[in-house]
């Protein structure tokens, strides 16, 4: 019974392996043959393998258009994150440390922009802004990218204080501190890992942002609109694909780090 | 591990970053924002323009249909030119999104035939100025089709099943529906509205999908993809010709669908004198030899005919008065039409 | 006399002092999610009792319901996109379930690390992986032309692109690592001690699995299968880019009605009974994250 039994793990064993090594193949190899032919002699993105060459990342780095878009990415990732990351750390504070009427509901709707459909959510936005007058410009995609982080924020931040010592704040004011002050220099540090990470994972979506960006740009675009109004036409696709592999390489570096912090702080 | 002063300086660095943003911006020189069809953005159009204003950059933004040009100056966008056509240059006018143009400033006006610069004026006031007209007709890739059409009501044949694109808005679909069960366009009874909203749900077998912007449309028929284009632009045809594929441009039994567009000046532009340079330099007689060269308009100042191409002109029949009586031209929808021809496109899209 | 020690207060005045730090602290983010979330969705919803177009003459009225209402087609397109959310969420679990299995029971040490190896691909860029499969399927793609050049075939072939499948084949792609994440926490939790009990009565691992391991994953299960189909209910992007004529979903109109249709009562009456429809699932993710989180 022994022997059936692990023979019979055994084959579970490098069926499951098997079936991992099949998954991750199917995960990886779009994204691969991209980077691969990123750097094929050719103006198509089609076999045949034309030669090695660097003549599209070159190409690259004159595309003013695309430089702009991703230097638009960047600004209104750093800020929208930044914003998102103080608000989703104090609203986790508040879940964390507090207990007040109504709690459960503000976290359902701390929550539920996680679960709402992009669309309604820039459409939504879309129809504020409107009736509010405001024009369409980066602010107003950063604004519904701080929208769109904020719960994730709070969730990873809150996983981190409620790890630990509940009553810190009231240890470090013993000892002379002012409430704020004990935040500040004993909660904050403390709770580093979880902000950064927060941080960065805001940083990755709002950089990756399409659907709800869509409806709240303006004139000013970001990379991913970029993208989208490159897509219809493959002729100026070696461009975008040498683009795709550079934003891979930078998407695994970040996930590492992500990954990396999110361990360090449970 | 991670002091605060991390913290600080990741604040510290937004902040800079952002502001470096916007003092660049503002210290880059005078800028122009023109908001167009993708594919008109070409420096030979407007090269008298950068010859004349070397330090001012052209910012180009996008649309690929009239109404999200529109919807989007309605909900607020700043720019200050906008290259509508004319279907929509009325909603343009009485929602105050432009402003009256000085003819007297226009270099070219002279030139420009009046059955053209006529759809522009509006209560007494030039708002409009017209640049392009053009034919939307059936488009061919002759050598992968057995039998080539000749009416709007071959693109239903079955023998094309998979291989034809149209576009993807209710006012040309509605054209096209009507033309092809032989009513009256702008005319039409409500049960005939109803019948071409049955005929259009007909066509979607047949589709390998709709397009919305015009380059799309030519990598589809590039690939081999797309056999039958019904409609297309005639830029489309000059862009195919251009890389050897061999297409047709059809005369449909029906006519030819066509358009007017043109330029306005919106009423919040920023820069009004640099907007009335950049008009005559798309104006000027290069520009639109240009235009009729590459892309197959007709252009509005009338001297380029004789600039231009002959077997261009004489390809698209740009002078051609005949086919022009052939041709059925968009004319402005009032809002409720507009939204019920537009209800009536939802409705076949969200057939199965 | 040293200062260490806080000044005596009052009940009363402790209780002020923390409704402060409260205000300061949850104040900026209610304030946010009040006045760029709440407000957005409120007013979304006055805009369903208007009726007319941008553009046009707008009026309060009860029309927008009523032509939502006699809208068959709108609101077959919806049902029709539940279905392609329900067979991308099912495919998903189905692909996924396996993996998180693998890893909880059988990747030991390893497991953090070829979870990473799954995760890295799905938080790169979603347009971009996208394009990776519309430029793979293409007529002109690498598969037709791999093909071409290897004289397998000698036409190429219009496999999947433009199609109902081919959204939920991408949809697949794109979200399936994602459902991995939640049944892996669900299996990880189980006490391996129970399956070895099963064994030691006699039960064959199949059995164990059906009677304990699988009922145990199911809060994990229920929690990817949610976090799949609730965001793709309202997919827009990946229909226009890959959907043709048939693969268009209910969020391409919404889109329509903003940006070419300017319907805007219309599409907001759309997207609120996307929101309706979603509020039940929503509720069951919430609970079904508790369980997890037990």
């Amino acid at each position: 019974m022994l022997a059936k039994s692990s023979i019979g793990r055994r084959f579970t064993f490098s069926l499951g392996a098997a079936y991992f090594v099949l998954f991750t193949a199917f995960m990886y190899l779009p994204i691969l043959l991209l980077v691969v032919f990123s750097f094929n002699d050719s103006p198509t993105l089609a076999f045949p393998w034309n030669g090695f060459t660097l003549r599209w990342y070159a190409a690259l780095a004159q595309s003013t258009e695309l430089i702009k878009a991703v230097w638009n990415s960047v600004l209104v990732g750093l800020l929208s994150s930044l914003i998102a990351t103080v608000l989703g750390t104090l609203a986790a504070l508040g879940i964390v440390r507090f207990n007040f009427p109504g709690k459960s509901i503000f976290l359902s709707v701390a929550a539920m922009p996680l679960v709402i459909p992009a669309v309604v959510m820039g459409v939504a936005m879309l129809i504020l802004f409107t009736m509010v007058g405001i024009p369409l410009t980066l602010w107003t995609v950063g604004l519904g990218h701080v929208i769109i982080n904020l719960p994730y924020a709070m969730l990873i931040v809150a996983a981190r204080l409620a790890g630990f010592e509940a009553h810190i704040e009231e240890a470090a004011m013993d000892l002379g501190a002012n409430y704020w002050g004990a935040l500040w220099r004993v909660t904050l540090p403390m709770s580093m890992p979880a902000l950064v990470a927060a941080f960065l994972s805001s940083f990755t979506t709002s950089f990756d942002e399409f659907a709800v960006t869509f409806f709240l740009a303006g004139s000013d675009t970001t990379l991913p609109i970029y993208l989208f109004s490159q897509l219809r036409f493959p002729s100026r696709l070696p461009l975008v694909v040498t683009l795709a592999a550079i934003m891979m390489l930078l998407s695994v570096l970040i996930v590492l780090a992500v990954e990396k912090l999110r361990r360090m702080s449970t | 591990m991670f002091p605060r002063k991390w913290v600080i300086l990741i604040v510290v660095l937004g902040v800079l970053l952002v502001s470096c943003g916007g003092g660049g911006a503002a210290t880059s020189g005078a800028k122009l924002n023109v908001f167009e069809w993708s594919g008109y953005e070409l420096p030979e159009f407007w090269a008298q323009f950068a010859a004349q204003h070397p330090n001012v950059t052209v910012d180009f933004s996008f649309f690929g249909e009239d109404a999200e040009a529109f919807a989007k100056l309605q909900t607020g966008f700043q720019t200050d030119l906008i290259h509508p056509c004319a279907g929509w240059w009325q909603l343009y006018v009485d929602n105050g999104l432009v402003q009256p143009i000085d003819t007297a400033r226009l270099e070219n006006w002279a030139d420009m035939p009046e059955f053209l610069t006529k759809q522009g004026e509006f209560n007494g006031q030039q708002y409009f100025i017209p640049w392009e007209w053009g034919y939307e007709s059936i488009l061919v890739r002759t050598d992968k089709v057995d039998k080539v059409p000749t009416s709007w009501k071959e693109l239903w044949d079955p023998a094309y099943a998979g291989h034809v694109a149209i576009y993807d808005s209710g006012e040309t679909q509605y054209m096209v529906g009507a033309l092809a069960l032989g009513y009256e366009p702008f005319n039409t009874t409500p049960e005939q509205d109803e019948a071409i909203v049955q005929k259009l749900i007909e066509l979607k077998p047949n589709l390998l999908t709709y397009w919305t912007d015009n380059t799309e449309l030519v990598q589809l028929m590039a690939s081999g993809d797309v056999w039958v284009a019904g409609s297309a632009w005639p830029e489309t045809l000059m862009l195919l010709l251009e890389e050897g594929i061999p297409v047709e441009y059809i005369d449909p039994e029906e006519g030819r669908m066509g358009y007017v567009c043109g330029f306005g000046i919106t009423a919040n532009a920023q820069n009004v004198d640099l907007a009335y340079d950049y008009i005559n330099a798309v104006t000027s007689l290069e520009a639109m030899t240009y235009l009729i060269d590459e892309y197959g308009y007709g252009a509005a100042n009338a001297a380029a005919l004789d600039t231009a191409d002959p077997e261009t002109v004489e390809m698209l029949q740009l002078a051609d008065p005949t086919i022009l009586n052939d041709t059925v031209f968009y004319q402005s929808l009032t809002p409720e039409r507009r939204e019920a021809v537009v209800s009536n496109w939802g409705r076949v899209k969200a057939s199965p | 006399m040293t200062t260490l020690a806080p000044p005596i207060r009052t009940a009363a005045q402790a209780e002020a002092t923390r409704r402060r730090r409260l205000l300061l602290i949850m104040g900026p983010p209610g304030l946010a999610l009040l006045v760029f979330f709440l407000v957005p969705l409120g007013i979304m919803g006055l805009y369903t009792l208007r009726s007319g177009t941008l553009g046009g003459e707008m009026a309060w009225s009860l029309d927008t319901y009523r032509s939502f209402l006699a809208n068959t087609a709108l609101q077959r397109l919806l049902w029709r996109s539940t279905l392609v959310s329900l067979q991308t969420s099912l495919l998903c679990v189905l692909l996924a379930y396996p993996i998180a299995y693998y890893l909880a029971f059988r990747a030991g040490e390893r497991r953090m690390t070829l979870l990473t190896i799954i995760i890295i691909p799905a938080w790169t860029s979603y347009l971009l992986r996208i394009l990776a499969w519309k430029l793979i399927l293409g007529s002109s793609g690498l598969l037709n032309t791999f093909l071409l050049w290897v004289g397998w075939i000698d036409q190429p072939a219009p496999i999947l692109l433009f199609s109902q499948t081919a959204v939920v084949v991408t949809l697949v792609y794109v979200w399936a690592p994602f459902v991995a994440l939640p049944i892996f926490a669900a299996l990880d939790r189980i006490d391996k001690r129970l399956l070895e009990a099963a064994a030691d009565l006699g039960s064959p691992p199949w059995y164990a699995f059906v009677r304990v391991t699988l009922p145990l994953s199911l809060p994990g299960v229920l929690a990817g299968f949610l976090s799949v189909f609730i965001p793709t209910l309202g997919e827009y992007v990946t229909p226009l880019l890959v959907g043709g004529v048939n693969g268009i979903m209910y969020g391409n109109l919404i889109q329509d009605q903003f940006v070419r249709a300017l319907n805007w009562p219309l599409g907001s009456i759309m997207s609120l009974v996307l929101l309706v429809l979603l509020l039940p699932m929503f509720l069951l993710f919430r609970r079904s994250d508790d369980l997890l989180q037990r």
